[in-house]
């Protein structure tokens, strides 16, 4: 089991098919990226050719949207064996996917679906990302959804629940800023309670991303630049944990390079200036 | 209370059926009714796959219109609740869906137009091997020749056409008007493949595409150079099975041979 805590990697972007070519022929202040696993969980041809050349200039992470680790169907072991396979051509930093389930009875729903926080789903989560870990041999990094329903039965807040999985199944934690940004608005909860309510020291990523505005509810669409308000909750975020390695999400609409190179250094300023400023209260 | 696997199979219903039973294990927020915000979750499940569909199905979806392409993905949708960890698998039925679809029984055309446009598909991220190249080939020593069976590249697809398909198809992609579709006096024989990263497709002669199906089936060269004098006529029949040979192997349709 690969136990060490995963490296600092800096700022980086989600690869996008859209952008290999601008990404290989010229050299973007992009520290790393982050790779969707089931879209290069495929036999041959440019995605894998591309995926090969990046992984050799770049350091990179798998991202998954599949494994359903609170769904209570069984684990699929062939697509787990799959993610370890491309995890062999990837050696990727570390391995993540989310805090959610996507189908039961065989099917998948495509979506990042949310359950109850209950002791029953804690115990079913917990003993889940333990198998994965053991098939994988390495822990699992853990991502908090966007949600738009809440159980009534839930018994703890979803922090509580994160925080507990992570402790009791020994695994990371991917911090969605966006994510909790979203749910916050949706379920009237603050966000400064989700942040301090997570274990530091668990934590090893940070999404940040664009969503939709509907008024009443906002959605979690990553078709969008990131927002002020995000931003705000970005920099609040980088003063909690500290240097946590950040990507930008974009998963539509998705822009020129530059763009998003753009909104990445952005981020880096704001976590510089957060830094400048420890450091300057630090030496008062 | 109900358990985690009743919740699941109960918010799945919600989903795919449009089954309210869900709603009643959720709440309204302060700003929303719960119906309404359970109908992200339905939304977005049917947005998300026709997308997919869309994208992989372009020039169907340009020939067909707007209207009638948003229907039939609709059904398709319906129809099919996705069994794949990847969406990028979930429009593989769509050209038997078409097939089977009483509205499109009577258009050959579109059905073909999908089986081309998923060949396409299946091609592009198939397996990986390298092209037999033509120095390869001027290697062999003349007494190897008849002894050569050829092996096409694994993402070859051969697909038989009794449409103009493939030139309506052709057109849409280029942004003209497409032909009318016509029902074709002789089936066309299409072959798909993948090169230099790009999906490809060319018709082939009938004569060409007997040796085509022949030598997939590792028929050794001299017995397909006999084949094609007997298919198309004695004269030059090995300067015609050199042809088609050599073709092949310019576009990187083949990933091998070796003498058997």
């Amino acid at each position: 089991m690969i136990n060490e805590k995963p490296p600092y990697l800096g700022f980086g972007l989600g690869l996008r098919p859209q952008h290999y070519r601008e990404i290989l022929d010229g050299n973007p202040a992009i520290d790393w990226f982050e790779v969707i696993s089931e879209n290069y969980m495929i036999e041959g041809g440019q995605p894998l050719y591309m995926l090969d050349r990046i992984c050799e200039r770049y350091p990179v992470v798998m991202h998954g949207v599949s494994l359903s680790i609170a769904s209570t169907a069984p684990l699929d072991l062939d697509y787990l064996a799959a993610l370890k396979k491309l995890a062999a051509r990837v050696n990727p930093k570390w391995i993540s996917d989310h805090l959610c389930w996507t189908g039961v009875h065989g099917v998948n729903l495509h979506d990042l679906l949310p359950i109850p926080y209950t002791e029953e789903a804690l115990d079913h989560v917990v003993d889940r990302v333990g198998q994965v870990q053991d098939i994988l041999g390495r822990r699992l990094t853990l991502e908090n959804v966007s949600s738009y329903v809440t159980f009534g039965q839930s018994e703890m807040t979803e922090w509580e629940f994160v925080s507990e999985v992570a402790r009791r199944a020994d695994c990371w934690l991917l911090f969605d800023v966006n994510n909790v940004y979203v749910s916050a608005f949706n379920h009237g909860f603050s966000t400064n309670d989700f942040l301090h309510g997570v274990p530091r020291d668990r934590v090893v990523q940070f999404h940040v991303a664009g969503h939709s505005h509907e008024e009443s509810h906002i959605v979690d669409t990553h078709d969008h630049p990131v927002c002020d308000e995000v931003w705000d909750f970005y920099r609040e975020t980088v003063a909690h944990f500290g240097p946590v390695s950040t990507m930008i999400e974009r998963d539509d609409n998705i822009p020129p390079l530059a763009e998003l190179v753009d909104e990445l250094n952005h981020a880096r300023a704001i976590a510089a200036a957060v830094r400048e400023g420890k450091r300057l209260e630090a030496a008062e | 209370m109900k358990t985690l696997r009743e919740i699941q199979d109960s918010f799945q219903r919600g989903i795919l059926a449009g089954d309210d039973a869900i709603l009643t294990e959720v709440k309204d927020s302060a700003k929303e009714q719960r119906k309404v915000l359970f109908g992200v979750y339905r939304y977005a499940y049917t947005a998300r796959l026709a997308e997919i569909v869309g994208e992989d199905y372009e020039q169907l979806h340009a020939y067909l219109g707007d209207q009638a392409f948003d229907k039939l993905v609709k059904a398709y949708i319906a129809a099919n609740p996705s069994d794949q960890r990847s969406a990028r698998w979930f429009g593989r039925h769509l050209p038997t869906f078409v097939r089977n679809d009483a509205t499109f029984a009577k258009h050959g055309e579109v059905v073909e137009i999908a089986e081309l446009e998923k060949a396409l598909t299946d091609a592009f991220d198939g397996p990986d091997a390298e092209p037999l190249r033509i120095d390869a080939l001027a290697a062999i020593v003349p007494d190897d020749w008849p002894l050569l069976v050829f092996v096409p590249q694994p993402t070859a697809i051969r697909l038989t056409f009794a449409t103009n398909a493939a030139d309506i198809w052709s057109a849409l992609k280029s942004e003209t008007a497409p032909p009318k579709p016509l029902h074709l006096p002789e089936p066309q024989a299409i072959v798909v493949w993948r090169h230099d990263f790009m999906s490809r497709f060319r018709p082939l002669s009938t004569e060409e595409a007997m040796m085509w199906d022949e030598a997939a089936k590792g028929v050794r060269f001299g017995v397909l150079c006999e084949m094609v004098a007997t298919f198309g006529g004695e004269d030059d029949a090995e300067l015609r099975a050199a042809t088609y040979l050599k073709g092949w192997v310019d576009m990187g349709m083949l990933a091998g041979c070796r003498t058997a």
